[in-house]
């Protein structure tokens, strides 16, 4: 099976796991399934052969061009999704997830498409550090979105909670203290993750800095000065989870700028 | 053959209940007894404070039905007392059929409870120790399990809550989580605020602080929840350090306006407030529900709540009792005992059949539920 067709099935898998939960979620029957979960990892695991088949074509690792960036951080954000997800108690953060990723794709798919196939690019000689740097940035990326995300939800169930008229989502969200708590660790985890991607860079450019380290400098003091704001208790929780939805934008920009 | 034998919270009242209530300590040597009774083969006894009820198998349905009566008479003592109990029965399918309701929360007094689910288990567990089950009440019981998750797991028969009290319980839970870290104020020590905080309380709330115009009530509603009470001129500075309010003071007009909570939640550096007010007229202004981080619910935003979840649960009886017929037709539970007759299934169950075999039809809590 070639890769695209690979990509479009994992794609289907992401609209699949969406759909599911969405009609589960509208007849107030969502619960964390089997069924949900074996969609969101067949998906993944198509993630996988497809970034092998493109990893296998440059000798490296894949995120030499837009379409690859895209399913790369889709990727990490399923990755970290399998990881964090189920010990923050937030089974539900994969509704969440497999849109962005499904859109994420979708674009991948339309470039692919449109385009036509990217020409390797191999690395000579192999630099470890870039290497490095994209791959460790791009997972930092996948933190940032699904803190996104569990932002996402905590405005909507902050909006249940405040209307006195709750809806199905209101009983399948998490409490608004666990999402608090969630987004805190996600952008922890992203801001270790995207430090060791700025050293990397840095390492990788003989130790200069070019506008894109700049740039990744950027996100990285904005995303820290957000996580010292919570800490110091300047803004209600509320505002925290809109600006962690807000800034992701930023990496996103520099995805686009890429 | 099946047979049912029992008496619930619609067909009597708690002083006959309370009369036919089983002891635990005493339940496995009945069981036992009940088993030696003529005509019994296999007995589980259900004894809740809501209802006592007898699944049997038996091989002579009527003669077992008659010794049964006869032992209860003599177990508790009923003398003449026993000829004004209006037992309800049900036999074959219908005994099966009344389980399923029974284990899917479908026959308590709060429709969709999950309680009972536990209650059913350890009741079988019991009688399983005790050696009162053998094949076909075995083969019921898994049965009845499997249809009391099932109509869990596809109907919203559970979903919401049904009393001012869960529903406050649960909101606190879709704020804070898990309320061990919550520490609860009472301002006013009224019964609503009281069963309130208890209902909190109940869910692991760490503390319970209590404030009332009357210090004396204050300390004895405290001493009663094991927290603390303090002077009604203190109660604002002790919001500062709570997570839940609850409050219902007599008072004529609001006593929490939005600039005062304003200050207090500077001072709570970003900790989310709940505020419940059970008070009429409302002790908090509406406006409060305004600021960020504070979420106040008034007694018509929790009844309303409570009365849509129980609008919500009335409206998925049907479906779940579709999802108990189609278990009954899928398993062919008939094949448990010889029954001549048909399931009871859609306008059928509106009238006694003949495997409702109540003393009347009123009596039948399937035929009038």
């Amino acid at each position: 099976m070639n890769t695209p067709v690979l990509l479009a099935l994992s794609t289907l898998c992401f609209l699949g796991g969406f759909s599911y939960a969405v009609v589960a979620l509208r007849t107030g029957l969502h619960r964390p399934s089997w069924a949900n979960l074996g969609i969101m990892i067949a998906g993944f695991l198509l993630q996988c052969l497809v970034l092998r088949d493109w990893g296998a074509l440059h000798g490296r690792c894949p995120i030499t061009n837009a379409p690859e960036v895209l399913v790369f951080l889709g990727w990490s954000l399923v990755l970290l999704y399998f990881i964090l997800g189920r010990a923050f108690r937030l089974s539900l953060l994969g509704v969440f997830t497999a849109p962005l990723v499904f859109l994420l794709q979708t674009v991948a798919l339309v470039l692919l498409l449109a385009h036509g196939p990217y020409p390797p690019e191999k690395l000579v000689p192999t630099d470890i550090w870039h290497e490095l740097h994209a791959a460790v940035s791009l997972l930092s990326f996948g933190a940032f979105g699904l803190a996104a995300m569990a932002g996402l939800m905590y405005l909507v169930q902050d909006r249940q909670l405040k209307s006195h008229h709750p809806g199905q989502l209101f009983y399948s969200l998490p409490p608004i203290r666990y999402l608090t708590d969630a987004i805190t660790r996600l952008l922890g985890i992203g801001l270790i993750l995207l430090s060791g991607g700025i050293v990397s860079a840095y390492l990788m450019n003989a130790r200069t800095f070019t506008p894109h380290v700049g740039l990744s400098a950027v996100i990285w003091a904005a995303y820290a000065g957000l996580l010292t704001w919570h800490f110091l208790r300047r803004g209600s929780p509320k505002r925290f989870a809109g600006a962690s939805v807000v800034a992701f934008l930023l990496p996103l920009m520099q995805l686009a700028l890429l | 053959m099946l047979l049912c034998l029992g008496i619930n919270h619609k067909t009597a009242p708690v002083e006959v209940r309370e009369k036919l209530a089983f002891a635990d300590s005493h339940l496995p040597e009945a069981i036992r007894e009940m088993r030696r009774l003529e005509g019994m083969e296999e007995t589980v006894v259900l004894s809740t404070c809501n209802r006592v009820e007898i699944y049997s198998a038996v091989n002579d349905p009527e003669r077992a039905m008659e010794s049964l009566r006869e032992y209860l008479t003599r177990h508790f003592d009923l003398g003449d007392f026993a000829q004004h109990i209006d037992f309800y029965h049900h036999s074959g399918v219908g005994a099966a059929w009344h389980l399923f309701r029974v284990a899917s929360g479908l026959d308590s007094m709060v429709l969709g409870e999950t309680e009972i689910f536990g209650q059913v288990k350890k009741a079988y567990a019991t009688a399983q120790e005790a050696g009162g089950t053998a094949r076909r009440l075995n083969k019921l019981f898994q049965q009845a399990f499997q249809v009391g998750k099932l109509v869990r797991s596809s109907t919203r028969i559970t979903h919401g809550s049904t009393s001012i009290g869960s529903v406050a319980v649960d909101l606190a839970e879709k704020i804070f989580g898990e309320l061990s870290g919550c520490q609860v104020m009472i301002v006013g020590a009224g019964e609503m605020s009281r069963r309130t905080g208890k209902s909190l309380l109940s869910r692991g709330a760490k503390s319970i602080i209590v404030s009332n115009r009357s210090h004396d009530r204050a300390v004895e509603l405290a001493e009663e929840m094991g927290g603390k009470a303090v002077r009604f001129d203190d109660w604002e500075e002790t919001m500062i350090h709570v997570d839940i309010v609850i409050t219902s003071t007599a008072a004529p007009h609001s006593i929490i306006h939005p600039a005062m909570v304003e200050t207090v939640m500077k001072k709570r550096r970003g900790r989310s407030l709940f505020i419940i007010d059970i008070a009429v007229p409302r002790d908090v202004e509406p406006a409060v529900n305004e600021l960020e981080n504070v979420y106040l619910y008034d007694i018509d935003a929790l009844e309303m709540m409570a009365s849509e979840a129980r609008e919500e649960r009335e409206r998925q009886i049907a479906l779940c009792e579709a999802v108990i017929q189609s278990h009954l037709d899928e398993n062919g539970i008939t094949a448990l005992a010889p029954i001549p007759d048909r399931p009871p299934t859609g306008k059928d169950r509106s009238r006694p059949g003949n495997d409702c075999v109540g003393e009347s039809p009123e009596a039948d809590p399937i035929t009038h539920s």
